[in-house]
C-alpha cells in the first residue's frame, strides 16, 4: 500500500476512540486500516476520553457527539483546551448541522455521518492525518 | 473593475510614447533655433566677405585712377579721399570678418599677411596733405611734393596691381568657407527638420495605436461589464459575494429580489438577510457556519457536509398580508487570494418546488405503498376477521364521536376526554397493525398525534378538536373503502375455488375463529415487529385453546400490546445481544393455562428486561411522582409504575410503543374482568407478566 511506504518512516499515529456504543468503537478499531495507526485508547463518554488523553497523548480522536455523562460537545471544548494540536474526527449523525456546525466551531476537525463504510472511515481519517 | 497587467503595461506605454514625443520635439527646436542662429549670422559675414572681394580690385583701380589724374594734372582731391574711404572700409570689415570664428583659418591667416604688406606702400599714399601741382600762368606741373607723392602713387599702384588677385583669391576661399559652413548648417537644419518629423510621425503613430487598443480594451471591458450585468439579471440563483464582515458586496443577481423580497442587498449583513425569516436557532447556527467559512480548518467539502442551510425554510411575506413557506439552498464557495479567503460566494437557490414534489412523491409512494401492503395483508388474512375489525373500529369510532361531543369546559375534563380519544385509538391501532392492515393502522397514528400535541397544550377549546373530526371523516371513508374491497375479495376467493378455500368454508370459520385465530394473529404480528424493528425472535404460543370465550377478546388485546412492548422495548438487537453474551434471536413465550378455580396468562421475553432506576426517572419525568416519591420507592413499587395511565419510557414515538399508553391499558382491561396483573424482571435476562383471571361464567371452547 503506496501509504504504508510513505508513512513508514514517521512514528506511529496514536488514535483515541470516543463513542458511547462498544460495537461502534469495535467497528472503527477494526475497520481502520492504516499500518502505522495505533489505538492508544477507547472512551465510552467525555470524562474517560479527557482522562485516556491526558495519558496516552493522541494524535487523532475520533469523537461521537451524543454521549452519557460529557457530550462530544463538551468534550472537544476541553480536549482543544488540553492538546491543541489534536485532530478530531467527529463521527456521528449529521442530521442536526447545528450539532455539527457547534462541533466545528468548538475545534473539529471532520466530519462523518453515521452509518458509514468502512472506506469512508479510512479516508476521513486519511485526510485529517496525511 | 478589475486593472489587469495588460493594461496596467499599456498606460505605461502609452505615458512613454507622450514623453518621447515632447522630448523630441522640445530637441528638434533647440537645436533648430541654434542652427537658424547660426545660419542668420553666417549670412551677414558672408555679405561682408563678399563685400571684402571686391576691395583689392577698387584699391587698385582708385590708386590707377589717381596715378592717371597725376599724369594729367587734374584735380586728385576726391580720388584721394575715396581711396582713403576704401581702405578705411577694408580695415574695418576685415576687423569685423577677423572676430568670426569659423572662418577658413589658412586663407584667413594669407589674406590678413597680404593685407597688412599693403599698409607700407599705402601708408605715403594716403598720408601725402600737400598741394601735387605748382602752377605757372601757362604751364603747370608736378610739384616737388608731387612727385614725392606721384612716385608713392606709382609704387602702391604696381603693389596693388600685382597683389589684387592673391588678396581677392584668398579672400574668395574665406568666402566659400563660409558659405561651405553655412551651407552644411542648412543641410543639418533640413536633415534635424526631416528627422523631428519622421519621429513625431512614428511616435504619433505609436500613440495612436495605443489609444486604439486602449478604446478598444475599454469597450471590451464595458461589453463584459454588460455581459455580467445580464448574467445576474437573468440567472435564476442568487449570488452574492461576503466579505470578511459578512456583508454582502456592491454587485448581486437579480434572482435575490425575488427570494428574498428587497432590492438593495449593498453591505447588509448575512444576519440581517435572514433575520425574521428563520427561527433564531437556525439563524444563529448559520451565522456560526459562516464564521466558519473563514477558517483554516474550513475545507470545502467539510464545510459542505455540515451546511445547515442545504434546504432552509423560509417564511417570506407572500404579498398579500399572509406568510409564504419556501425552501431556499445555500451552497457557499471560497474565493481565496494571496492573503487567504477574500469572499466568500454565496449561491443560493429556490428549491421549494423540488422539495414540495419530493415530498408529495414520497407521499404518493407511500399511499401506493401501504395500499399495496393492504391488499396483500387483505388477501392473507380471513376476511372474516377484518370484518370483525372494521365491525369494531366502526364501533370505536362512533364511540370517539360520542367521546368528542361530550361538553367539556375545565382543563380537567379537556384532559379526560384526550386520554378517552388515545385510548380508543391506541387500541384501534394495535388491532389493525395486527392485521397488517398499515393504511389504517397509519391514519390512526395520524390522530394519535393530533391528540399528543394537543396533550401538550395548557388551553383548550372547543375549536381545537375540528381537525381531528375532518381526520375522522377521512378514517371513516377509508374504512369503508376497505370494507367493500373486502367483500370484494371475498367474493373473487368464493369464486376461484382452491384447497383452501373448500377447507375453511365461512361457515366453518364461524365455528373455529377463536384460540386458534388469536395465535395465529399473534404470530403473524411478531412476524412483522420484527421485521419493522429490526429485531429477531420466536414466541412460543401454549395453551390459547383453554382461553374461554368471554375473555378472548381481553387477552387479545393484552398479548398484543405486550408484544408490541417486547419487540420494540424488550428483546435487543442481535449485536446488542451478543455484546451482552446471550444467544442471537430472543424467545417471546405466551402460557395460558387453568390455575385452581380461573386460569392464568405467562408473557415471558428474555430481553432487556425493566430497570427500577430508568422507570422511576422516566415516570418522574412524565410528572406521574415526584422525586422524592421516588427515592422512596422500592424496586417492586417502581416495577409497578409501568401500569399507570400515561407511562412510557420511549422518548421517541413510532408506530408500535411509545404513545405513554400500554400497560395501563393492559391493567385496566384485566382489572375490569376482575383479574390481577403482576411484573417480574431481571435487568438484562428478563420480563415476565403474570395475569391472573377469575372463573368465567363460560367454558372454554376445546
Amino acid at each position: 500500500m503506496e501509504t504504508a511506504k510513505d508513512t513508514s518512516a514517521r512514528r506511529p499515529v496514536k488514535l483515541l476512540i470516543v463513542d458511547d456504543s462498544n460495537i461502534v468503537r469495535r467497528r472503527i478499531e477494526r475497520s481502520q486500516q492504516f499500518d502505522d495507526l495505533e489505538v492508544v485508547g477507547t472512551a465510552a463518554n467525555g470524562i474517560e476520553a479527557l482522562e485516556l488523553a491526558r495519558r496516552t497523548d493522541p494524535d487523532l480522536v475520533t469523537m461521537d457527539l451524543t454521549m452519557p455523562q460529557m457530550d462530544g460537545i463538551e468534550c472537544i471544548t476541553q480536549l482543544v483546551k488540553l492538546k491543541p494540536e489534536v485532530r478530531i474526527l467527529v463521527i456521528s449523525a449529521l442530521s442536526d448541522k447545528a450539532t455539527a456546525v457547534e462541533a466545528m466551531e468548538r475545534g473539529a476537525n471532520g466530519f462523518l455521518d453515521k452509518p458509514f463504510t468502512d472506506r469512508q472511515l479510512n479516508e476521513a481519517i486519511a485526510e485529517l492525518m496525511y | 473593475m478589475l486593472l489587469s497587467g495588460v493594461d496596467r503595461n499599456r498606460r505605461l506605454l502609452t505615458a512613454a510614447a507622450g514623453f518621447l514625443l515632447a522630448a523630441v520635439m522640445g530637441l528638434v527646436l533647440i537645436i533648430g533655433f541654434r542652427l537658424a542662429t547660426q545660419i542668420r549670422g553666417n549670412v551677414g559675414t558672408l555679405q561682408r566677405a563678399s563685400e571684402l572681394e571686391t576691395y583689392p580690385s577698387v584699391v587698385s583701380q582708385q590708386l590707377t585712377a589717381l596715378r592717371e589724374r597725376l599724369d594729367t594734372l587734374e584735380y586728385t582731391g576726391h580720388v584721394h579721399a575715396e581711396l582713403a574711404e576704401s581702405v578705411r572700409g577694408f580695415d574695418r570689415d576685415f576687423a569685423a570678418l577677423e572676430r568670426e570664428h569659423d572662418l577658413d583659418p589658412a586663407a584667413m591667416h594669407a589674406a590678413t599677411a597680404l593685407w597688412h604688406s599693403y599698409t607700407p606702400v599705402l601708408t605715403p599714399v594716403l598720408a601725402y596733405h600737400g598741394e601735387p601741382y605748382s602752377d605757372t600762368a601757362t604751364n603747370s606741373s608736378l610739384s616737388r611734393s608731387g612727385r614725392v607723392f606721384y612716385a608713392h602713387v606709382r609704387r602702391a599702384e604696381l603693389f596693388a596691381q600685382a597683389n589684387a588677385a592673391a588678396l581677392h583669391r584668398q579672400l574668395a576661399a574665406v568666402s566659400a568657407s563660409l558659405q561651405a559652413r553655412t551651407a552644411a548648417a542648412a543641410s543639418r537644419l533640413r536633415w534635424l527638420l526631416s528627422g523631428g518629423v519622421l519621429a513625431v510621425l512614428l511616435l504619433g503613430l505609436a500613440a495612436a495605436y495605443l489609444q486604439l487598443a486602449r478604446a478598444r480594451g475599454e469597450r471590451a471591458a464595458r461589453e463584459a461589464q454588460e455581459q455580467t450585468r445580464d448574467i445576474l439579471a437573468t440567472v435564476r440563483e442568487g449570488f452574492f459575494l461576503l466579505d470578511a464582515d459578512y456583508r454582502i458586496g456592491a454587485v448581486w443577481s437579480k434572482a435575490l429580489t425575488h427570494m428574498f423580497g428587497r432590492e438593495n442587498f449593498a453591505g447588509l449583513s448575512f444576519e440581517e438577510l435572514l433575520r425574521d425569516k428563520v427561527p433564531p436557532e437556525t439563524l444563529a447556527t448559520a451565522t456560526k457556519f459562516i464564521k466558519l467559512l473563514w477558517g483554516e480548518r474550513a475545507h470545502e467539502n467539510l464545510m459542505k457536509s455540515i451546511n445547515p442551510l442545504g434546504q432552509l425554510e423560509v417564511s417570506m411575506d407572500n404579498g398579500r398580508g399572509g406568510k409564504e413557506t419556501r425552501y431556499l439552498q445555500f451552497d457557499f464557495h471560497r474565493v481565496t487570494g494571496p492573503k487567504g479567503v477574500k469572499h466568500v460566494l454565496c449561491a443560493v437557490g429556490d428549491i421549494t418546488s423540488s422539495v414540495l414534489l419530493s415530498r408529495e412523491l414520497h407521499e404518493a409512494q407511500e399511499n401506493a405503498h401501504s395500499q399495496l401492503d393492504m391488499m396483500v395483508s387483505m388477501l392473507h388474512s380471513d376476511p372474516l376477521q377484518i370484518g370483525t375489525f372494521l365491525d369494531s373500529a366502526s364501533a370505536g369510532l362512533k364511540h370517539i364521536n360520542a367521546i368528542l361531543k361530550e361538553p367539556a369546559r375545565s382543563h380537567a375534563e379537556f384532559s379526560k376526554k384526550l386520554a378517552g380519544l388515545a385510548r380508543e385509538l391506541h387500541a384501534m391501532k394495535g388491532e389493525a397493525s395486527a392485521l397488517n392492515l398499515m393504511s389504517i393502522a397509519q391514519r390512526v397514528h395520524h390522530l394519535e398525534d393530533m391528540v399528543a400535541q394537543l396533550k401538550g397544550r395548557s388551553e383548550l377549546t372547543g375549536n381545537d378538536f375540528l381537525p381531528m373530526v375532518l381526520k375522522l371523516d377521512e378514517l371513516l371513508a377509508h374504512l369503508r373503502g376497505v370494507r367493500e374491497m373486502t367483500l370484494r375479495l371475498t367474493a373473487l376467493r368464493d369464486n376461484a375455488p382452491s384447497p383452501e378455500a373448500t377447507l375453511s368454508t365461512p361457515a366453518l370459520r364461524i365455528g373455529s375463529s377463536g384460540p386458534e385465530e388469536l395465535a395465529a394473529t399473534l404470530h403473524s404480528l411478531a412476524r412483522k415487529l420484527a421485521q419493522d424493528h429490526g429485531k429477531e425472535f420466536s414466541l412460543t404460543v401454549n395453551g390459547l385453546a383453554d382461553c374461554p370465550r368471554s375473555y378472548l377478546s381481553t387477552v387479545k388485546d393484552c398479548l398484543i400490546q405486550m408484544l408490541r412492548n417486547s419487540a420494540v422495548h424488550g428483546i435487543e438487537t442481535n449485536e446488542v445481544r451478543r455484546a451482552g453474551s446471550k444467544a442471537a434471536g430472543g424467545q417471546v413465550r405466551v402460557d395460558f393455562r387453568r390455575a385452581g378455580a380461573g386460569y392464568e396468562l405467562l408473557f415471558e421475553d428474555d430481553g432487556a428486561g425493566l430497570s427500577p432506576e430508568t422507570l422511576k426517572e422516566a415516570a418522574v419525568r412524565k410528572n406521574i411522582i415526584t422525586a422524592e416519591q421516588a427515592a422512596q420507592l422500592d424496586n417492586r413499587a417502581a416495577l409497578a409504575l409501568i401500569f399507570k395511565p400515561g407511562f412510557s419510557t420511549r422518548s421517541e414515538v413510532s408506530m408500535d410503543a411509545g404513545r405513554g399508553t400500554g400497560m395501563d391499558v393492559v391493567a385496566k382491561a384485566v382489572y375490569g374482568l376482575g383479574g390481577k396483573i403482576g411484573v417480574s424482571t431481571n435487568p438484562g435476562r428478563f420480563t415476565r407478566f403474570k395475569i391472573a383471571l377469575p372463573a368465567a361464567s363460560e367454558t372454554a371452547v376445546a
